[in-house]
């Protein structure tokens, strides 16, 4: 009791002082000043005299952001990353140089971590970098980060980046949508894939997933498709491209890139072959297209294509409702074609004739589109390991006219069906049929089984 | 020099501090002081009575109030913006992540301390006659404090906060007739969203605190009016049940008589009125256990508090307050758990949602309240008391389990889990 509390309570009041002017000192010495510092002496050195570096090195330290309402993002990497938009950091050390290649990607318009991941709000490396708990987005490896290209440019070609067509190409094709959907549409087997790209999972993880699914997450109900190693990166790309996120309209207005290969891609897709020609090679039903863009505007070949009967009255030729870029992709490409390319074109191309066919062949694209292909197999043979289903595997569709009617076989892709257990007591079988009644039309159904049918003709015709 | 002299003698108006009389009228004449009485009983003092557990709350309280202004400067409750300002915090502002740790572990401080504070009480049964209602006060100050955490919990619209407020609000909805429009009403809507976070904000920083304040008053005011603290259960030995009652303001007690004034005391009003005086005295025989709260009550106060500075500043220098990923309403963690002081709660619900949720709590609560009116037994002797003590700690020993095994032994799915083992949640 004797006097002792004054000198504990000066002592305490003592010690939160210095506790505080240690938290003031900690916030004001944050990594980003040194590293503008830093900055600042790297500019110093290129001034010519003493006066001019004093001013270079006076300029007040503070934190830069872009702010990114479209991309709802705000980007604050240029406080350190100081030199991406100066030529003269061209070779500066990181975190200072000067971001070669940009070309319409500015960051001022773009920032950095819509293609770079990390964390654009955070001002130490650490956190920016994003390789910490509770941040869904760490950097991309360099390897990596040109499938962030894919984030608005969503279809068609992307110059540079091939991985991502191919990717996006075998995902499309291998029936990958049988089991995920993607934005909507698909199966629900396996995960949604809408968010892939916003998820935290490495681009390594998922190049090893694509070549061996089992290895990577065990109990996987996901087949080995025996991809190549470069399926497996593109893939890998098209995965890391994938995000349901808000982009503003600038940033979607670029969804496609109105290239000329992509061009190629629609003319030879809409058949327009099969009334034009360039330079000869095709049909004569329309005007010959070499040279059209020397001949015409663009805008006046843009109005033809959106509206032909406004430029032509009584012009055959259908409106095909393609958007702005879609337009722009094929004028480019009419700028290019030649007659030899039109012939290549035409050597490709069959066609369907009869009404019947073009159901079959209709079906055969819904059943790669919906992704039946991917467990079924391309060619119906299907053999999908599915551990305790009859036989072991999903059945090949090559003779289910033997074994089942038209309507049974409706009856099944309408209401989906669990299959045969090969052992009653044993464990579900990973894969199963879904039904597709919600996914698609009574009409998209009878054509795929249209499809089907008509492969079993052949099956039939060829013993 | 006469003209400064002036300006300060009208502001401190008492004596010099080392007359009896200064001490005394620093106390009476100054608003934030003269809620203690101008003498005080050293055992009152005494670190091993109170541990000062209601003073270091009420100081936690100071700072969260302190702190929660500086952040209110900083955050915009709204979705689309309260997690963006939570990141500036965190990156930008000066000194913010060390304003939000130091709010943060306040928070849960209070509600350890507040707890504490019960336990003390109960254990030296100080919530006897006439002190009951105060008790109640109390247990109402607990019931806030958990109001005003849980709303706080929402604010930085993280995945932990959306989740937590998630399972929180879910466990209120298994009331009976009104627990859905409870959670409604709460919640703003069908869900955790634009509505609820906006409502916990205005719960959060004006409703609770404004209440907390109110009662917290009260809560000093009845202290000091039934008699200041209780004797220490050491000083009881060798009394009656009846004189270790404060007699005081108690109904049906003979009145003090005034006779047995000393000549060198000054007595209230209060004091020389026969009936039933208000205030306690000191007894004469009991004048020299007395001491002038100036110093040695002061300084003691001063120390509690600064020593509760000093732990929180000191803990917010190392230990930051986690901000997880943005809230996403369409990723559920798994287990998605409730804030620490309801896993309790949880694990309940988890065996039941009816008799866990609602029946439970609402049972310990009403029990809580009903405490001081229910125990009849006027000693406040331990060993009189063995069964009260018995019940009171098998209900803060079963409370402290279900939070352990909630926090520590439940993993996906709410199995348990011992904390020693692994599991990869979310695993493909």
């Amino acid at each position: 009791m004797k006097n002792r509390l004054p000198q504990i309570f000066f002592l305490l009041s003592f010690i939160s002082l210095i506790l505080l002017l240690w938290a003031i000192r900690q916030a004001s010495t944050p990594s980003w000043k040194s590293y503008q510092r830093a900055f600042l002496q790297l500019e110093a050195q290129g001034e010519p005299n003493a006066a001019a570096k004093a001013a270079v090195l006076s300029t007040p330290l503070h934190i830069h952001q872009v702010m990114l309402t479209g991309l709802q993002r705000v980007d604050r990497c240029t406080t350190c990353h100081l030199g991406v938009d100066d030529p003269t950091m061209k070779n500066a050390p990181e975190p200072f140089r000067y971001h070669q290649g940009l070309g319409p990607h500015i960051a001022s318009k773009f920032g950095c971590t819509i293609c770079h991941g990390g964390q654009g709000l955070a001002t130490t490396k650490g956190d920016a970098h994003g390789n910490v708990q509770f941040w869904d987005k760490p950097l991309l490896a360099r390897e990596y980060i040109r499938a962030s290209c894919g984030r608005c440019h969503k279809e068609g070609e992307v110059p540079g980046v091939p991985e991502l067509t191919a990717g996006r190409h075998l995902f499309e094709t291998q029936g990958c949508r049988g089991c995920h959907k993607l934005n909507g549409v698909g199966g629900s087997i396996g995960p949604d894939l809408s968010e892939e790209g916003a998820s935290r999972r490495s681009p390594e993880w998922l190049e090893r997933h694509f070549l061996a699914p089992n290895q990577v997450s065990a109990g996987s109900a996901m087949p080995n498709y025996h991809f190549s190693r470069e399926q497996a990166r593109d893939l890998t790309y098209y995965m890391l491209s994938l995000t349901s996120e808000d982009m503003g309209s600038y940033y979607s207005s670029v969804r496609l890139i109105p290239s000329a290969e992509y061009g190629r891609e629609l003319f030879t897709q809409k058949n327009c072959i099969v009334c034009h020609s360039v330079g000869g090679a095709g049909a004569k039903a329309a005007p010959d297209l070499l040279g059209v863009t020397q001949r015409h505007s663009s805008e006046w070949l843009d109005e033809q294509l959106v509206n032909p009967q406004y430029v032509y009255p009584g012009s055959t030729m259908p409106e095909y409702d393609l958007e702005t870029n879609a337009r722009k992709a094929l004028i480019a490409y009419m700028g290019t074609a030649t007659s030899d390319d039109a012939q290549a074109i035409l050597s490709h191309h069959t066609r369907p004739v009869s009404p019947g066919d073009v159901s079959i062949e209709a079906g055969k694209e819904e059943f790669a589109r919906v992704g039946c292909a991917g467990c079924h197999g391309r060619e119906l043979e299907g053999g999908l390991p599915n551990p305790n289903a009859q036989g072991g595997q999903v059945p090949s569709l090559l003779h289910i006219s033997d074994d089942y009617t038209k309507d049974e076989i409706l009856a099944i892709v309408r209401n989906g069906r669990a299959p045969p257990l090969e052992n009653a007591k044993g464990p579900t079988p990973p894969l199963y049929m879904p039904a597709w009644k919600n996914v698609l039309s009574e009409e998209d159904i009878h054509q795929v089984v249209d499809f089907l049918w008509s492969r079993q003709q052949k099956a039939k015709d060829s013993w | 020099m006469k003209f400064f002299t002036d300006i300060w003698r009208s502001i401190f108006r008492g004596e010099s501090l080392s007359t009896d009389k200064g001490k005394s009228e620093l106390v009476f004449l100054n608003v934030w002081l003269h809620i203690h009485p101008a003498k005080v009983k050293k055992e009152h003092m005494r670190f091993k009575h109170t541990f000062y557990l209601g003073f270091i709350t009420f100081f936690l309280f100071v700072i969260l109030v302190t702190t929660g202004i500086a952040l209110m400067c900083y955050y915009r409750p709204s979705t689309s913006q309260a997690y963006q300002d939570m990141k500036d915090l965190q990156f930008v502002v000066f000194l913010g992540p060390y304003l939000r740790a130091m709010h943060r572990w306040a928070a849960h401080g209070m509600v350890v301390c507040v707890f504490l504070h019960m336990c003390r009480v109960f254990y030296t049964g100080s919530y006897k006659r006439p002190r009951q209602f105060n008790w109640v006060v109390g247990v109402l100050l607990l019931l806030l404090t958990l109001g005003l955490s849980f709303t706080g919990y929402l604010l930085p619209w993280d995945q932990l906060a959306f989740w937590a407020i998630t399972v929180g609000t879910n466990i209120g909805s298994y009331a009976p007739l009104v627990g859905g429009q409870l959670r409604e009403l709460l919640l703003g809507g069908h869900s955790v969203g634009e509505g609820a976070l906006l409502r916990f904000y205005v719960l959060h920083v004006a409703v609770l605190p404004s209440i907390v304040i109110l009662l917290t008053i009260v809560h000093f005011w009845r202290v000091r009016k039934d008699g200041g603290l209780s004797r220490p259960i050491w000083k009881l030995k060798g009394r009656q049940p009846e004189q270790e009652l404060v007699t005081i303001g108690a109904p049906a007690q003979p009145a003090l008589r005034a006779t047995a004034v000393s000549t060198s005391k000054t007595y209230g009003l209060m004091e020389v009125v026969t009936g039933k005086p208000i205030f306690e005295t000191i007894a004469p025989d009991e004048e020299d256990d007395a001491v002038f709260a100036h110093p040695y009550a002061f300084f003691r106060e001063a120390i509690a508090l600064m020593a509760t500075v000093t732990t929180i500043m000191a803990t917010s220098l190392f230990f930051r307050a986690p901000l997880e990923e943005l809230a996403n309403p369409a990723k559920t963690p798994n287990p998605a758990k409730a804030p620490w002081y309801f896993l309790g709660l949880q694990e309940l619900v988890s065996h039941s949602a009816f008799i866990g949720g609602v029946v439970a709590p609402a049972l310990m609560v009403v029990a809580l309240l009903a405490i001081p009116y229910f125990d009849r037994n006027p000693s406040r002797r331990p060993s009189d008391r063995k069964w009260a003590i018995g019940l009171f700690t098998v209900f803060v020993a079963a409370n402290i389990a279900l939070i352990i095994v909630g926090t520590f032994f439940r993993g996906p799915g709410w199995a348990f889990v011992p904390p020693w083992v692994h599991v990869v949640t979310g695993a493909e």
